[in-house]
């Protein structure tokens, strides 16, 4: 079991993901990671959980969204489950590629892949895992 | 989030505040809808007080410029920090938008 590791279950509301943003990163403070990196576990953290809320759980208030963070050897693990059907990552399309420039979605999991050091999600496609380095 | 609007050199420049993000994409685009209503021909979106734009405050941006090019309006933003710039970057929106490094230089020649 990870060390340290915390888990928070929110409902598929939007007004939790800032709580959940800031819990992680006031948590963060004892390994004193620049103001960079804090913005982009910020986003990231806060991309996921909306994702989750949104597409996973269609925000139906019924569903949750569990958020789980702990840090191993300088670096921060973030994982967010929602309760949907899951989708494949692979076929989200890509929002830079010219005919997709104007649309809504999908730049969400763009900045997360970029920003983020590792990205994985599970085979139904309901859980992420992220990780970045603080230092 | 707060906008301050402010018609300058026959150009409106709109001044925003704070985090543009999914609890506050939906105000952003009530202002600009009305600007948009009225066929404002050309806007400055300044950004120096901005501290925080998610996937959902570039996908507004975006239709207000979807919007505004509807008319043949034009938008140019401006101010941005490094961090802001970089996610206009990732999801290279840099490329759509017309962005310059201050109010000043975005006015010139619009």
């Amino acid at each position: 079991m990870e060390e340290n590791k915390v888990s928070i279950e929110i409902p598929s509301e939007i007004k939790y993901i800032r709580k959940v943003s800031s819990e992680i990163l006031e948590s963060l403070s004892p390994y004193g990671p620049d103001e960079k990196r804090l913005f982009d576990i910020k986003l990231c953290a806060e991309e996921a959980i909306r994702n989750a809320i949104v597409h996973g759980n269609r925000a139906d208030k019924k569903l949750h969204v569990r958020v789980s963070y702990w840090v191993e050897k300088d670096k921060l693990n973030i994982v967010v489950e929602d309760e949907g059907p899951g989708f494949d990552p692979e076929k989200v399309p890509d929002p830079t590629e010219k005919g997709n420039m104007f649309k809504e979605s999908g730049r969400g999991v763009r900045l997360i892949r970029k920003l983020m050091d590792k990205v994985d999600f599970n085979e139904k496609g309901n859980r992420i895992r992220m990780e970045k380095a603080l230092k | 989030m707060a906008v301050k609007t402010e018609s300058k050199n026959g150009l409106m420049v709109c001044r925003v505040e704070g985090d543009i993000d999914i609890s506050c994409s939906p105000d952003l685009k009530k202002v600009f809808d009305k600007l948009i209503a009225q066929k404002t021909p050309k806007i400055v979106i300044e950004f120096s007080k901005v501290t925080y734009v998610d996937s959902s405050g570039l996908a507004t941006l975006v239709g207000i410029l979807k919007n505004m090019r509807s008319y043949g309006g034009r938008m140019r933003l401006a101010g941005m920090s490094t961090k802001i710039k970089g996610l206009f970057e990732i999801t290279k929106l840099d490329k759509l938008f017309e962005i310059m490094a201050t109010e000043e230089e975005a006015i010139a020649g619009l």
